[in-house]
């Protein structure tokens, strides 16, 4: 069984982590025909405001159902997805 | 009639017992608190961790020899889990079926609990970055997602009255969305949601992992070949590929182990080729949700 890794790089990606802000870009939700990735509030850190989290991250969460299409690798501005299988 | 209708039916189909949207009952489960810790982190559910195992590649773990099995049977306790300790942040006892349009319409104009809101759809902005307002929450769920600013809607009104509910859903069926009714957690009901493939989280774990968290309708379609006049209308509006054209046969053929009964495939038909059939009444499809 072939398995596909979806790595991103969250220096680039995830304003907890020190990238852009998802919630401003979310170019590879929109691409990903049959939706793989998930955008959802970063673990972990500090809300001001719990019911209005300002931190988030993508994680790339339906491996299985990746066609390997690299459009997802392509759209990224910041260069930060890598598909490997 | 499902397993859930004979526990929460009251003789009837469970969606259809108005003790399910009540206030007396959500109180009861103390659903305000429930809700609301739910809600503020609900998209993290698919990449939190759960008895050490997260979804993140769930499709190769349920793929595994033996492990695969026990967290299948682990997964499909929780979704339909109905204990007193149930956590909110795992969504537990969190399902839904698919239902016919004029059903939903039923619904909103008689049953739901007051206040009715309208949303953006968590799962397409979660997973497609899309804000869509689509979903119908009511009773309980309306004041706790009111509180969210991420899902309220710009621009227009988020209060509706219930005629105003059962014309935007109406609407919903027009652009070819399928009607769910949803328990949160069973036995209430607060939401009515407008589902399509791959961007709905309950139908991706249904239609791609096979685990329940939708059920197939109380109904299934049946095509008349003497009506149909293979236009491929219906064929465009499934959402779960259980139509197609036969150039042979020039018509459709319907699949009923497929079909989940939303009657999208019967709305579209210019030729009123296509009926929705109780699923209870065919023997073989009986049980079979």
């Amino acid at each position: 069984m072939v398995k596909t890794k979806i790595v991103i790089d969250y220096s680039k990606c995830g304003n907890a982590t020190g990238g852009i802000d998802p919630r401003q870009c979310g170019k590879c939700l929109q691409v990903c025909d049959p939706a793989v990735f998930i955008r959802h509030m970063a673990f972990n850190v500090k809300e001001d405001n719990p019911y209005d989290p300002q931190y988030w991250q993508i994680t790339p969460v339906w491996l299985s159902l990746c066609t390997h299409c690299g459009k997802c690798v392509k759209a990224c501005p910041q260069k930060a997805i890598t598909v490997s299988f | 009639m499902c397993n859930w209708c004979m526990k929460h039916g009251a003789g009837g189909k469970w969606y259809l017992n108005a003790r399910n949207y009540s206030y007396e009952l959500a109180e009861a489960m103390n659903l305000q608190a429930y809700l609301e810790e739910q809600w503020k982190n609900f998209e993290q559910v698919y990449i939190r961790k759960i008895m050490g195992v997260s979804s993140i590649g769930l499709g190769y773990k349920l793929r595994m020899p033996i492990i695969g099995r026990v967290i299948r049977r682990a997964v499909e306790g929780m979704i339909h889990s109905e204990s007193k300790n149930r956590n909110p942040v795992r969504a537990d006892g969190h399902f839904g079926q698919v239902i016919p349009i004029e059903e939903a319409k039923l619904i909103m104009l008689n049953l739901a609990a007051e206040p009715i809101i309208q949303n953006y759809c968590m799962c397409r902005l979660m997973q497609k970055g899309i804000k869509d307002v689509c979903c119908i929450n009511f009773g309980v769920l309306s004041t706790v997602i009111e509180k969210l600013p991420r899902f309220i809607p710009e621009n227009t009104k988020v209060r509706l009255s219930r005629d105003e509910a059962a014309a935007a859903l109406e609407e919903q069926n027009r652009k070819g969305r399928v009607a769910t009714v949803w328990f949160q957690p069973v036995p209430y009901i607060c939401a009515i949601c407008s589902c399509e493939t791959p961007q709905c989280g309950g139908l991706r774990l249904r239609m791609d992992f096979g685990l329940h968290t939708v059920y197939k309708a109380e109904y299934y379609a049946e095509v008349n070949p003497d009506l149909c006049q293979g236009c491929k209308t219906c064929v465009a509006s499934c959402q779960f590929g259980a139509i197609r054209f036969s150039p042979t046969l020039k018509r459709v053929l319907i699949d009923p182990t497929k079909c989940f009964g939303c009657g999208l495939c019967r709305d579209r038909c210019p030729h009123d080729a296509i009926r929705l059939l109780p699923r209870d009444e065919n023997p073989l499809l009986r049980g079979k949700y």
